[in-house]
């Protein structure tokens, strides 16, 4: 269960931003729609344990962010949690394999290839192996972002922006592909956005 | 998957910078290296080859290059002297054993030594096969000389005047080898022996018309008296030391050095030239330093979201700062060590153009105990120019990384 109270962040003494409270229960999704520059980034980064909020409690399956040191704090977002960034971005000098093996690494999961071979082939890559990340079209990059974040099972997936760069098409295959593997795990799913195009396919949103 | 191998494949990935960095420190180190190695081989090689000699006694002249030529048998000798004046000298309870050198003539560049048995003993050179001259023309000769001569027991050949090839040969007696040296990596192993006799012998019947060479004069000059170029003298004791060789100096018009305190000289001289090329590679082991600093620096600003991807896949700061530390000290670890192996397959070649005297005689592939600081100056070097990249990578701000691209 996932659940935050009275979220609030600044970053200059001017402006604040205040969030709505958010409880989310296994196996959910949520759509955060938002315009530019009413802090959707910056929810995801404190929803993430990136940044501290000025005030209130972030609390995900029982572990409150603020009691873990900031190292374990990393870890914890390092097994826990899988982001999907706006813009994709790999280690560039690895290739898609060593990329998703690396991610589990650092998350301390075990480096299973199989794993790693089956999910390239869930999402219609299993040919991008040995391809290097500035090999593949946005699309692709886009998909095997989502197969970085969710290689390690997180429990929490949070998407920021996602399909912003896609098409129509590229839209909802991403989409598709993210409710599928978060149903498939029985995870959380967050998705921050202000696409529109994402309105009607999730059952709960939040307008921010 | 692990850091250890995004260490390596990012050095891997990046081979321009890499190798550039590598070969800098390689150049550097390299060079070090290989002046250590010479410096030791030629000390080795000078101090071996004096075998408890303590002073020698020859023409007056310098005294380096006396000992140079009677020791090492590189340069001219600085003339001769009379036996009968020595042996006034050394007929000095004080002295243990003298050993009394004529020189002058060569074969195909090997110097023909005329002296007495004690000499190869001194080097404990013991002969391989045949036996030690008996009489005048017979000679024994050092292991390289077989190599490179094609001698044998039983050849015969006439030497040459002078020290290099191609001089004018003495053609009315031909040399007999009668025995071959045992290899003993001293200067032996260069040198065809014989009797003073011999070297009396092949001058003194000339021509007087053809030669005009200081040697033959001064032979035939002195009618009757036997002319040798140098005597090596041992001491009974090391107080002989102190006073005997300036006694000569002063009283005779002989000249008496000390091969050691000339040496020493010889060898601080050689040490400041060595020094200065020191330098000189120093400062390119600092270049490449300074190199593997801007690869790392520019790979980090390429990198940054990079690191700050890995620290949200869960890396901790410390798994950052291994990365870029690892990926800096590969590359000087790796430096150094190809540097070493430069500087001992350089050596190889080198003494594998050098057939005569000047070779370097032990040259070792294993590491020197002169060459371990560089271990720590390499370390040291690789440190500081990743401290600022692991600075970078250990303060590295998640959020605002991200949202910068």
């Amino acid at each position: 269960m996932l659940q935050t109270k009275g979220l609030s962040f600044s970053y200059n003494s001017s402006y604040i931003f205040t969030f709505p409270d958010i409880l989310l229960e296994q196996g959910e999704d949520l759509l955060i729609l938002g315009d530019s520059g009413v802090g959707k980034t910056t929810l995801i980064q404190i929803l993430s344990g990136l940044l501290s909020p000025k005030s209130g409690v972030i609390e995900l399956n029982g572990t409150r962010f603020q009691d873990l040191s900031s190292k374990s704090l990393d870890q914890f977002r390092g097994s826990n949690i899988g982001i999907v960034f706006q813009k994709s971005h790999f280690v560039r000098n690895l290739n898609m394999l060593d990329n998703l093996l690396l991610s589990l690494y650092l998350s301390k999961k075990p480096q299973d290839k199989q794993r790693v071979i089956h999910l390239l082939q869930e999402i219609g890559m299993s040919d991008k192996l040995n391809s290097f990340p500035e090999e593949l079209s946005d699309g692709e990059q886009q998909r095997a972002a989502i197969a970085t974040a969710l290689i390690k099972k997180p429990d929490l997936i949070l998407a920021d922006e996602p399909t912003a760069s896609l098409d129509d098409n590229n839209c909802q295959k991403t989409i598709t592909l993210l409710k599928e593997q978060v149903s498939s795990t029985n995870a959380k799913l967050i998705v921050i956005t202000h696409d529109q195009r994402l309105k009607d396919q999730f059952n709960k949103s939040i307008v921010l | 998957m692990n850091i250890n191998r995004l260490s390596w494949i990012n050095i891997i990935r990046n081979p321009f910078n890499s190798i550039l960095s590598l070969l800098l420190m390689a150049f550097g180190i390299g060079i070090i290296s290989l002046l250590i190695l010479l410096n030791k081989s030629i000390e080795e090689k000078l101090y071996s080859n004096l075998n408890g000699i303590d002073m020698v006694i020859g023409a007056k002249g310098s005294p380096l290059q006396l000992i140079l030529s009677s020791i090492y048998h590189i340069d001219n000798p600085t003339g001769n002297i009379l036996l009968e004046e020595v042996n006034k000298i050394t007929s000095n309870p004080m002295i243990e054993l003298t050993i009394p050198l004529s020189l002058g003539d060569s074969y195909k560049g090997f110097r023909i030594v005329g002296t007495n048995h004690e000499y190869p003993k001194l080097y404990k050179v013991n002969l391989a096969t045949g036996k030690f001259w008996d009489q005048a023309m017979e000679v024994v000769i050092g292991s390289n000389v077989v190599e490179a001569c094609q001698l044998k027991i039983g050849s015969t050949f006439y030497s040459s005047h002078g020290f290099v090839e191609g001089g004018p040969i003495h053609n009315k007696y031909a040399f007999k080898v009668v025995g071959i040296l045992d290899k003993s990596n001293t200067i032996i192993d260069q040198l065809i022996l014989t009797n003073s006799e011999s070297i009396s012998k092949v001058h003194n019947h000339k021509d007087h018309s053809n030669h005009s060479h200081e040697i033959v004069e001064e032979e035939c000059s002195v009618k009757n008296s036997v002319m040798i170029t140098a005597m090596l003298v041992k001491f009974r004791s090391l107080v002989g030391l102190i006073n005997f060789p300036r006694q000569v100096n002063e009283t005779t018009n002989l000249q008496a050095v000390v091969p050691a305190f000339e040496i020493n000289k010889l060898i601080s001289l050689l040490g400041l030239g060595s020094q200065s090329i020191n330098m000189i590679a120093f400062f390119i082991i600092v270049v490449s330093g300074l190199s593997i600093f801007i690869s790392l620096y520019n790979s980090l600003k390429r990198r940054r979201y990079e690191l700050a991807l890995m620290r949200v896949h869960g890396a901790t700061r410390f798994q950052l700062v291994r990365l870029v530390f690892q990926e800096g000290m590969i590359i000087s670890i790796l430096g150094l060590f190809v540097g070493i192996l430069f500087s001992r397959i350089v050596l190889h070649i080198v003494s594998f153009f050098i057939v005569h005297n000047y070779k370097p005689y032990s040259i070792q592939l294993s590491l020197i105990k002169e060459e371990l600081w560089m271990f720590p100056i390499v370390l040291f070097v690789g440190f500081t120019a990743s401290l600022i990249p692991i600075i970078q990578a250990y303060r590295i701000n998640i959020p605002k990384t991200l949202s910068n691209v």
